[in-house]
């Protein structure tokens, strides 16, 4: 990752995020003069961190070569269990949320066992997940909102502390514990190596089983913190939510350089990735551009990051 | 003898596992035994055994095709919308549709192998973009009120036998013929069990590989036709994780992710098996909520099953 000589291309391709983002910020200013207000990038800041949060685990299961595709099923199901927890079953909101919280890693476990133990390809393994979750949430909340949240909970959602939302904060806290993790630590390296060639990996005495059970918790974790804050921002659980998250949660990271093959990728990429989605979801909305006709822009978005990404790490 | 042991007990374990699960329901059910509740179960089946023969093509390149199920809709709302707006005719309306279904499976195929593009991204970005045009294209709405010449594909009967477990009988066979009897087919296993091997004996991959895509997506589309015409109505939001029963059908028949191992019978049993599952579970009067939970524990078990057989 680290180069000594100097290479444009090199250059371009790892500040290539921050320039599209940049591009597509100056486009969309001209483009609507509401844009550029305060009110609004603030706006753009609190509806990308929830995704960001889920994008950065996923960004830790894309590094060992794999994927989550159960992130937004998870988002609902913990999101509906910290809200039930804490309502009906009378444990409030800390034990609920903890709870959730707990149960977003044990799916995660769950996803990593069946991919270590029971060797099955990643996108199977969470495939099966993200209909099991999803069946279970239906089961749960027996297809109807759960609302009633108390005012801490809903606090995580719409709160500010000196000003910034809540869930900007625990985006920058996620973001920056994470990036402290896979830069500055024995198991962050583990990650790498694990992504960048499992063979090696084990015979430099690493078990890639464990650093890749270690990232589908993780995955499970930031999903579930995920689903928690949107339960708080919507004042309550919805059955149906973040369903199709998956996609934006994938194209953060690939966005902001994580290859899917693994062992290439740093967390401020998927960062700005997230970024590049919110700016474009808010900029579309404010051209009046349809929902629906979002989704078929965010689709192509999608592959053309992945063929971009793919075209950048061949030339060099 | 040891392939014999491997091979038998995988076409007749699914067997049994699929009879003991049609015992244990009529002994739990007296509704389930019955002639109108087996012809249902058929029925019910057809729309995942035509998109999961398609879908078992693909995963024996060692590709996969999320996009199956919004393909379906896409391919539904414009076949329904050619004949109810524009009135055209019904074979043309049914072409039409088809063709659409194909050109969809002809970018995934394209992007994947000129592009390198892993299949499951591909079909990820096509599933939201597909999706995203029916949606579009109808607004969000239902298009309603089909010609009755067309509905027969969904409501009537050959004889005996409903039209749509007729046309998923000759999809079946077709796909069959193509796969066991024909160079196409030897190639598709060939190239899915060493894609390497394949391209050094002069096949050309790519061809075969953009091939699968497009059969799956013309069967998706065939999928929804009948889904159309039984309901009367092309639903945007149709089809929705209907990828998740296919790929379960294809994996539970002990179809191999890794590509080149399998068969069209294994699927075709994985269907009923799924199938007489859910219909047990909606006899037994437990939550729909219930499917995907009861469909993705399967497909965990059946994956663990055959990793266990193949040692």
């Amino acid at each position: 990752m680290k180069t000594n000589t100097f290479s444009p291309l090199a250059l371009l391709s790892r500040f290539s995020v921050l320039i599209i983002l940049l591009g597509i910020g100056v486009i969309f200013a001209l483009g609507s003069e509401d844009f550029l207000a305060p009110n609004n990038l603030l706006n753009i800041a609190l509806q990308t961190s929830i995704i960001a949060i889920v994008a950065v685990g996923m960004t830790f299961t894309i590094l060992t070569a794999g994927i989550d595709l159960s992130v937004g099923s998870i988002m609902a199901l913990c999101g509906a269990l910290a809200a039930g927890l804490a309502v009906k079953s009378g444990l409030g909101t800390f034990g609920g949320i903890s709870l959730a919280l707990i149960a977003g890693m044990l799916l995660g476990a769950i996803n990593g066992l069946l991919i270590v133990r029971g060797g099955m390809p990643p996108f199977v393994a969470t495939l099966a997940m993200m209909a099991v979750a999803r069946g279970l949430t239906l089961v749960y909340t027996n297809g109807r909102p759960i609302a009633g949240i108390d005012e801490a909970f809903i606090f995580l959602g719409n709160g500010k502390v000196l000003g910034i939302p809540v869930p900007i904060i625990i985006m920058i806290v996620i973001a920056v514990i994470a990036g402290i993790v896979l830069r500055y630590t024995r198991f962050g390296l583990h990650v790498y190596a694990t992504g960048g060639n499992e063979e090696t990996t084990r015979l430099a005495g690493i078990s890639p089983g464990k650093i890749k059970m270690a990232v589908y918790i993780i995955s499970g974790f930031t999903a579930a913190l995920g689903g928690i804050l949107l339960t708080a921002r919507l004042w309550s659980a919805q059955p149906n939510a973040a369903t199709g998250w998956e996609l934006d949660a994938i194209a953060a990271p690939v966005l902001g350089g994580t290859s899917l093959f693994g062992g290439v990728g740093n967390v401020g990429g998927t960062v700005a990735g997230a970024f590049i989605i919110g700016i474009l979801s808010n900029g579309l909305n404010l051209m009046g551009i349809s929902s629906y006709y979002q989704q078929v822009i965010k689709g192509i978005v999608f592959i053309l990051a992945v063929i971009l990404d793919l075209f950048t790490k061949r030339k060099k | 003898m040891k392939i014999d042991f491997k091979t038998l007990s995988q076409k007749y374990g699914l067997v049994i596992v699929f009879l003991m699960l049609c015992l244990g329901l009529g002994l739990l059910t007296d509704r389930f035994l019955t002639v109108s509740n087996m012809v249902n179960v058929l029925r019910q089946s057809t729309i995942n055994g035509i998109i999961a023969i398609g879908m078992t093509y693909v995963i024996l390149t060692a590709g996969i095709d999320l996009s199956v199920g919004s393909i379906l809709a896409l391919t539904g709302v414009v076949t329904a919308s050619l004949l109810q707006s524009e009135g055209v005719s019904v074979p043309l309306a049914i072409v039409a549709g088809l063709t659409l279904g194909a050109l969809l499976g002809l970018v995934n195929g394209v992007i994947i192998t000129q592009f390198k593009v892993p299949p499951f991204v591909t079909t990820l970005g096509m599933m939201t973009i597909a999706r995203g045009l029916a949606l579009t294209f109808t607004e969000g709405r239902p298009i309603t009120g089909l010609p009755d010449g067309f509905r027969t594909i969904g409501t009537g009967s050959l004889g005996s036998i409903p039209m749509p477990i007729f046309i998923a009988l000759i999809a079946f066979l077709l796909g069959y013929i193509v796969l066991n009897h024909t160079t196409l087919g030897e190639y598709i296993f060939a190239l899915g069990n060493n894609p390497v091997a394949a391209r050094y004996a002069g096949i050309n991959t790519n061809v075969y590989i953009i091939f699968v895509y497009i059969v799956a997506g013309i069967l998706a589309a065939l999928a929804g036709m009948i889904l159309i015409a039984r309901l009367n109505s092309a639903q945007p939001t149709a089809g929705l994780a209907y990828e998740f029963d296919a790929i379960a059908a294809v994996v539970v028949g002990g179809t191999s992710f890794s590509g080149g191992e399998g068969s069209l019978w294994g699927t075709l049993l994985g269907v009923l098996v799924i199938a007489v599952l859910n219909n047990g579970l909606n006899l037994l009067n437990v939550s729909s909520f219930y499917q995907p939970v009861v469909t993705g524990v399967v497909i965990a078990l059946a994956l663990l099953f055959y990793k266990l057989l193949r040692r």
